[in-house]
C-alpha cells in the first residue's frame, strides 16, 4: 500500500496520529461499524470492503488493533488447509477487517496506520477487494442438505423436492439472514414440542415470537394449526418468514416487531419464544398476557445452567409448573399459563 | 471420527451482541459458516456477561460445523471498565487516562488467572499492571 497523502509526515508521534494511538481500547469503531452494516432500501447490506494482510508473530496483534479502531470489527484467521482440495497445507494466518466499500475516511485511517506500521516493521503488502453480501451471507447455503426433525424433512427451498422422505411433512425454507434451519438443539426442541402441542389441539391459535426463519410457525401451520402470527424485530426476518410460509402453500401474517405489535390481538392457545434467556425472563409477562388461561408457552434459547432464573421468571408472570426438555445442554420449557390467582 | 480442522478464526465481539454484519458475517460466511447458528450461540453462552469484550476462538471443520471456546475479556478492556473510561491515554509516558485500585486489579488478576501465563494472582496481577501503565492508567496502591 501506498504512503497516504493524508499524512506526509514521516513522524510516528502517536499524539498527531490516531491511526497509532497506543491505547488499547478493543472497542469497534462504532461509526465504521453503523456504516458497513447499514442496510439498503431492499434490505442488504451493501458492499464491503476487504483489507486482509498476512501476517505472523508480532504483526498480527498490532494489526488487529489498528483493524479493530478504524474498521467495522476484524478477525485473525490461520488456514490449515486447503479449502478446495481438503489437503493438509501450510498454516497461514491472515489479519482480515471489513470497512463499507464507500466509507473513504475508514480506509484512509487504515491505509494510514498500515503505512505507520510499515515503518516499525516489515508489513506484506495488503490485499484489498470488494465483497459482495452474496459471497458470504450465502455462502454456507451450499452446505446445508435436507434434515429430519421430529415429523418434519428440513429442506432448503433450492433443493429438488423430489429429496423428500415420504413418512416425513416436507418444511421448505430459505432462512435468508434469520435465524431457524433446524440444525440449532434449540429449534429441534421447539419444532418436536410444538408438534406434539398442535397434534392435541389442532385448533390452536399459535404466536410465534422472534420467528426468524419462520420455521416453528410453519411447523405449526403445516399440522393443522388454524391461525399463526409470527413477529420478530427483525423486519428482515418478518419478510423472510412470510415469504417461508408462502413457499409451503400456509401462507400466514408476519409483523415486524415485539409483544407490542400483537397486544390488541385475542390471547394465544400457544405462544413459541426460541430466544434467549434475557428476553425469554424480560419479555415473560408480555407473553402471559398475550396466553390464554391453560394456554402453552415453549420457550427456549435457554441453557440448562439458566432454566431456573428462566422458570423463576415465567413463575412470576403467571406460568405453572415447567416442564423442561434438553438437548446437550440447550433446554426448551414447557409451561401453561395458571388461572388469575392460582 | 475426528473432524479435519479448516480454519481458526479469533474475534472479539461484544458479549450477547454478535450478529450476522461485519466482522463475523464475513469472517465466517465465506467459510460456509451457519452465521446465525454461530450467533444464536455465542449470545446464548455470554448472555451473563453483557458489558463485556469477549474474545471467542471459531473452529471450523470441513464439513462446515463449528466449535467455540470463549476466553476471558482483555486485560485492556477489564481496565477501561474499572477505571470508567473510554479509551487509555494517547501518551502513556506523559498522560494519565485514570486509576484503578490494587483490589480492582487483583478481580481483573483473577478472572484473567485461566488464560494468562502466570503461576498465581501475585504474578498475574503483575502482568495486568503493567498493561494498566502502558495505557497511562495508575494503579493506586490500596
Amino acid at each position: 500500500m501506498s504512503p497516504p497523502n493524508s499524512d506526509p509526515s514521516d513522524s510516528i508521534d502517536p499524539a498527531t496520529n490516531p491511526a497509532i494511538d497506543p491505547s488499547t481500547d478493543h472497542a469497534m469503531d462504532p461509526a465504521a461499524r453503523a456504516r458497513a452494516n447499514a442496510r439498503r432500501a431492499d434490505g442488504s447490506v451493501g458492499p464491503l470492503i476487504e483489507i486482509s494482510v498476512p501476517a505472523e508473530g508480532e504483526l498480527v496483534e498490532p494489526l488487529y488493533e489498528l483493524f479493530v479502531r478504524h474498521g467495522a470489527g476484524a478477525a485473525i484467521e490461520t488456514r490449515l488447509r486447503d479449502d478446495v482440495s481438503g489437503a493438509p497445507d501450510a498454516p497461514e494466518t491472515w489479519v482480515r477487517t471489513w470497512i463499507a466499500a464507500d466509507d473513504a475516511d475508514a480506509r484512509t485511517a487504515i491505509e494510514t496506520g498500515l503505512w505507520h506500521l510499515g515503518r516499525i516493521l516489515p508489513l506484506p503488502e495488503a490485499t484489498v477487494r470488494e465483497l459482495a453480501e452474496a459471497n458470504w451471507a450465502e455462502a454456507w447455503k451450499a452446505h446445508w442438505t435436507a434434515q429430519p426433525v421430529g415429523p418434519f424433512l428440513i429442506t432448503p427451498t433450492w433443493l429438488d423436492p423430489e429429496s423428500t422422505d415420504p413418512d416425513r411433512l416436507p418444511l421448505r425454507l430459505d432462512p435468508g439472514t434469520a435465524f431457524g434451519t433446524g440444525q440449532h438443539p434449540t429449534t429441534r426442541l421447539c419444532l418436536e414440542a410444538v408438534a406434539e402441542a398442535v397434534a392435541e389441539a389442532p385448533n390452536a391459535r399459535v404466536l410465534d415470537v422472534g420467528t426468524g426463519s419462520g420455521i416453528l410457525a410453519i411447523g405449526a401451520r403445516l399440522l393443522g394449526a388454524r391461525e399463526v402470527l409470527g413477529v420478530d424485530i427483525d423486519p428482515r426476518a418478518a419478510e423472510t418468514a412470510a415469504a417461508n410460509a408462502a413457499a409451503n402453500g400456509v401462507p400466514f401474517p408476519t409483523r415486524a416487531g415485539s409483544l407490542d405489535v400483537v397486544e390488541t390481538e385475542p390471547p394465544f392457545d400457544i405462544v413459541l419464544a426460541n430466544l434467549l434467556a434475557p428476553i425469554v425472563i424480560e419479555l415473560a409477562p408480555g407473553m402471559a398476557a398475550r396466553t390464554r388461561t391453560g394456554g402453552l408457552l415453549i420457550a427456549s434459547g435457554v441453557l440448562d445452567t439458566q432454566v431456573d432464573e428462566v422458570t423463576a421468571a415465567l413463575r412470576t408472570a403467571g406460568f405453572g409448573e415447567a416442564e423442561v426438555r434438553s438437548d446437550g445442554d440447550w433446554v426448551a420449557i414447557l409451561t401453561r399459563k395458571e388461572p388469575p390467582g392460582a | 471420527m475426528a473432524q479435519k480442522v479448516m480454519t481458526i478464526i479469533k474475534v472479539q465481539i461484544p458479549a450477547g451482541g454478535a450478529t450476522p454484519g461485519p466482522p463475523l458475517g464475513p469472517a465466517l460466511g465465506q467459510h460456509g459458516v451457519n452465521i446465525m447458528q454461530f450467533c444464536k450461540e455465542y449470545n446464548g453462552r455470554t448472555s451473563s456477561q453483557v458489558g463485556d469484550i469477549v474474545p471467542v476462538e471459531i473452529t471450523v471443520y470441513q464439513d462446515r460445523s463449528f466449535s467455540f471456546i470463549t476466553k476471558t475479556p482483555p486485560a485492556a478492556a477489564l481496565l477501561l471498565k474499572a477505571a470508567g473510561i473510554p479509551k487509555g491515554a494517547a501518551n502513556p509516558l506523559t498522560d494519565r487516562a485514570g486509576k484503578v485500585t490494587k483490589s480492582q486489579v487483583r478481580e481483573i488478576a483473577e478472572k484473567k488467572m485461566v488464560d494468562l501465563n502466570a503461576f498465581d494472582v501475585d504474578q498475574a496481577m503483575k502482568m495486568i499492571e503493567g498493561t494498566a501503565r502502558s495505557m497511562g492508567i495508575r494503579v493506586e496502591k490500596k
